[in-house]
């Protein structure tokens, strides 16, 4: 069988753009893939006249044209930038709730904080300092991080030094009053997996300025067309990639890796290969344990595996403005509770009161859904394992029961969906289990504890030869983070000496 | 434990300790490893060996079998979906999907009914060629032609036509066995009258059940024949249903039968998001549907160069992923109507027709990828597999 110099296990977006990466170097790469599109979570499927988005509700780190933000400069090297069109949305977010509660926030720092101040009048200046505490923190932060200074240290940078570990209801509570206003303003816990007792400060604050800098964005096509471009581009540099293609072994010997065997029962001499599927599956599934270091599983057993999603896609016969949405992307807020009690809702399989967040993609682009038609996706957070306790005899019941709850959340906001739906289709946890591969579903690889942050873990790094990470598993997850990632990983072996 | 300045940073010493704790009393992953995978494979298996227990001889060109699991688990599945058979058949390996027509509370076996296409190459080995006891391959259930409690109508209309029946009939028999609060009318058309599959059986359950309805609709009736006959029409659907609005239609069958009856309805003023179809495989005659090339005649032969290195030769008439069948190529497939995308492939050059309809991702088309299974030369091809 014909050798490579990298295999890459998974076309999610870690190992297309490490595949991508490696490609554009003049690597031979293998990328495996065992679904049928690339894309992992960033996909999307056809029902009807819909094509629906899976995952990207908003894309951050991109920027504008005159003023690019990381994601587009890396995408611009790797040269998919001409064949994508991103679509800036215009809010931040808005959020409803079922007693009337309604606020958008624009995607400009003064704007945000006006139209809090306007809100919240008794936390005027409360809300200042929030955002000022943002931005220097942001700033500390990549200083001494993004732009490596050499000479950090805490008299530099002492945000950065008292509030990286800190947990983000500690600042709120410090700072605001007001429940709802604690809320609204911590809401973006939603795309994170952990609430505010459990989330550090730094993750929030880094994802306002990244989304206020930067802007929130999605493109035309979806996060399908992104996937695609990026393997469009590995096929130009001379990259192949399987398709209904799975990877079943990593061959290790001596420490170090000499092929994968795939599910067809291939087998490919490789001494690199990246793997876009998690640490777990890859060290317990893919690599036979007697060459699995007893640190590595040690190390492991300390990290949780995030919440995985239930998520809806909607398609409605009629425009969004005739349902009352007005906003890209609205959170729909049951209660003000941002304590370890959401944990809890998570856990639960049936839908009541949890956070969720309803992305309509029309909004911003009149284009995505057929003339006259509008869609929604549908998100809230949910642990995989009560999933794994439903009867498989059980599970469509559960999942209607399930999906009902949701609907009428949804209806307690717009009223008039129901009415008007056209298609409509539901993920569990189950579902992101089986196309993702990822244990117990998770979307957001390992939970997102500061003891789990890439400061402590061995992010990209395997103690095996050869062996990488390149996914929401080897530390932040979401979008920019993971193509991060897969560049981080294809640079790792680009960098090696004697290659 | 690497290092840096975030040691110095407030809270760093907790955080250590909490690593170790955590660690002492974490997960221990490489206990029960497979066990998520084993539970997805018992609702969404890659591949079931089934065993044809019965074979029960419905019409004259028609025949259910009965398929047993040989390892005694069958995947739930939802009335109306289907199962995919991968088949070997001569030289060829291939793939049919065929809707169960048993229902789901009937966890025992998988019914589906197999009408003979004339000249077809795997309903007549269905039909001729299988017995009792033969072992057939199959994926898990599929598809997505089903009931949605969440929008649809508590009263269904169905339109069936030919073997379309089938996954009708295993929404009538949960209805019925489960006393599930629903109401089935079902139009059942057919060409003559003992073509009708099921018939004997639709007629009790009608007659035993006030909320199934049975209008079989024949198209050539002998002389004298007292029921309905002709085409399902929407005036023959506006007589028999009192009001339109509550109600979601479903239909399955040729594609001549959506041709004729998604019009029919709309002109009920039936909107789009009340009608449900099934794919029932790529149209008949491909050269005859609307929006086809005039100058490209369907014998018309090119060259498909495939992955570089094979050279083939195919018919315009005939979908890419049969000619590539033929040459011994396999690209997965599951329900061979343009649908669920399995099998895509990249379109280096050249121009191929997929019928508008066909559920491709709009970033697919930028980037040339095609649904094979509905994809028709044009032109020379290279195609990417
Ligand atoms: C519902 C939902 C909403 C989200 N919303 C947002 C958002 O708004 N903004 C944002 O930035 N992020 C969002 N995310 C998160 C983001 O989508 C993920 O963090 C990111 O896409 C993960 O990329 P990844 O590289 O880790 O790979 P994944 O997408 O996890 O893909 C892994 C790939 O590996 C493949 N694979 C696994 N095992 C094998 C094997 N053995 N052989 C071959 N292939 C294998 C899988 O099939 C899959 O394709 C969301 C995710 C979900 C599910
Ligand atoms: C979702 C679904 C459910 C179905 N359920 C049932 C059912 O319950 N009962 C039933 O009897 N049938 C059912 N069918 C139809 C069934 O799958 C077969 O198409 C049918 O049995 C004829 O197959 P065949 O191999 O005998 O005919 P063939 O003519 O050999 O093959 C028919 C199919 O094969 C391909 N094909 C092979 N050769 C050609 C060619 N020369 N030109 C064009 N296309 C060609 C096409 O995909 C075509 O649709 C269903 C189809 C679908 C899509
Ligand atoms: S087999 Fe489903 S789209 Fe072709």
């Amino acid at each position: 069988m014909e050798g490579y110099d990298v295999v890459v296990i998974g076309a999610g977006n870690g190992g297309l753009t490490a595949s991508a990466g490696l490609a554009q170097k003049g690597f031979n790469v293998l990328l495996l893939e065992r679904h049928n599109v690339p894309g992992g979570c960033a996909t999307s499927f056809c029902r009807g006249r819909f094509e629906f988005e899976v995952a990207l509700h908003q894309l951050s780190g991109m920027g504008t044209p005159e003023k690019p933000g990381p994601l587009r400069m890396m995408l611009d090297n790797l040269g998919v930038l001409d064949d994508l069109e991103f679509v800036e949305m215009d809010d931040l977010y808005h959020v409803a709730m079922p007693d009337g509660f309604r606020l958008t926030l624009k995607t400009s720092k003064d704007q945000v904080i006006s139209e809090l101040q306007e809100m919240f009048p008794h936390e005027k200046e409360s809300i200042e300092r929030f955002f000022d505490l943002v931005y220097s923190y942001a700033n500390q932060m990549l200083a001494a991080f993004y732009f490596k200074d050499p000479d950090a240290s805490r008299e530099k940078y002492p945000l950065l030094y008292s509030h990286a570990f800190k947990p983000a209801i500690d600042v709120l509570d410090e700072l605001f009053s007001d429940p709802l206003l604690k809320a609204v303003v911590s809401v973006y816990w939603g795309f994170l997996g952990l609430p505010p007792t459990r989330l550090s400060f730094a993750y929030l604050a880094m994802l306002f300025f990244v989304f206020i800098e930067f802007k929130p964005f999605h493109l035309k096509g979806g996060s399908q067309a992104l996937s695609n471009g990026l393997i469009n581009r590995f096929l130009s540099s001379g990259g192949t990639v399987r398709f209904n293609c799975g990877a079943k072994k990593i061959i290790v010997e001596d420490g170090a890796v000499k092929g994968v065997i795939t599910e067809d029962g291939d087998h490919i001499p490789a001494n690199h290969v990246i793997a876009n599927a998690s640490q777990v599956s890859t060290y317990v599934q893919l690599i036979d344990p007697e060459n699995v270091p007893n640190e590595t599983l040690r190390e492991m057993r300390g990290r949780t595996l995030s919440p995985s999603a239930f998520v809806m896609f909607v398609g409605f016969d009629c425009e969004a403005s005739q349902l009352g949405i007005t906003d890209s992307t609205t959170f729909l807020m049951a209660n003000t509770d941002i304590t370890d009690r959401n944990l809890n809702r998570m856990q639960r399989l049936d839908i009541d009161d949890e956070l969720m967040v309803l992305s309509c993609y029309d909004v911003a682009d009149p284009d995505f859904s057929p003339p006259g038609t509008c869609q929604a996706n549908i998100v809230t957070l949910k642990y995989g394992d009560p999933w794994l306790r439903v009867p498989p005899s059980d599970y469509h019941r559960v999942k209607y029961r399930c999906g009902e709850a949701m609907l009428r959340r949804v209806e307690d906001i717009f009223p008039d969906v129901r009415k008007h739906i056209e298609e409509l289709e539901v993920a569990t946890p189950l579902t992101h289990m089986r196309y993702l591969g990822h244990p117990n579903g998770a979307i957001y690889g390992f939970e997102q504890y500061t003891k789990d942050s890439l400061f402590f873990q061995p992010g990209r790094f395997s103690p095996i030869g050869g062996l990488y990470f390149a996914s929401g598993w080897t530390g932040d997850c979401g979008f920019q983070s993971t193509l991060e990632a897969g560049l981080s990983a294809a640079n790792s072996i680009i960098k090696k000496p004697n290659l | 434990m690497k290092k840096g300045i975030f040691q110095e940073f407030e809270g760093y010493s907790k955080i250590v300790e909490e690593i170790e704790a955590s660690r002492r009393y974490g997960i221990d992953y490489s206990v029960d490893k497979d066990s998520p995978e084993q539970y997805i494979n018992l609702l969404h298996p890659p591949r079931l060996e089934l065993r044809v227990s019965d074979i029960i001889q419905e019409t004259p060109s028609a025949k259910t079998l009965r398929l047993v699991s040989t390892n005694q688990y069958l995947p739930p599945f939802q009335a109306g979906q289907y199962i995919g058979l991968f088949l070997e058949i001569g030289k060829i390996r291939t793939t049919r999907p065929y809707s169960i027509s048993s229902a789901p509370n009937q966890t025992g076996y998988y019914d589906i009914t197999v009408r003979r296409v004339e000249g077809g190459l795997v309903s007549n080995y269905l039909l001729d060629d299988v017995e009792s006891g033969h072992i057939l391959q199959s994926s898990g259930p599929a598809g997505n032609f089903y009931f949605n409690p969440l929008f649809h109508k508590k009263t269904m209309v169905c339109l069936a036509g030919g073997s379309g029946i089938t996954p009708f009939m295993s929404m009538i028999r949960e209805v019925v066995e489960c006393g599930l609060d629903r109401n089935i009318y079902l139009f059942y058309g057919n060409k003559d009258l003992d073509d009708i599959i099921f018939h004997e059986t639709l007629k009790a359950i009608s007659e035993r059940s006030e909320n199934i309805h049975y209008l079989p609709v024949i198209e050539n009736p002998a002389e004298g024949y007292q029921g309905h006959s002709g085409l399902i029409t929407g005036s023959l659907i506006r007589e028999t249903l009192d009001h339109l609005e509550d109600k979601t239609f479903y239909l399955c069958g040729p594609q001549e039968m959506y041709e004729f009856c998604i019009p029919e309805l709309e002109k009920l003023g039936i909107p789009k998001r009340k009608i449900r179809k099934e794919a029932y495989g790529p149209p008949a005659r491909i050269s005859d549907y609307p929006g086809w090339p005039q100058e490209i005649k369907a014998e018309d032969l090119f060259t498909i160069k495939v992955d570089g290195h094979k050279t083939l030769k195919g018919s315009a008439g005939e979908p890419l992923m049969v000619t590539l069948e033929q040459a011994g190529i396999v690209v997965p497939s599951l329900c061979r109507s343009g649908e669920c995308s399995i099998c895509r492939v990249k379109i280096l050059s050249g121009k191929v027709f997929q019928p508008p309809g066909t559920l491709v991702r709009k970033s697919d088309n930028q980037f040339g990828y095609v649904h094979s299974c509905v994809s028709y030369p044009l032109e020379d091809l290279e195609v990417l597999i």
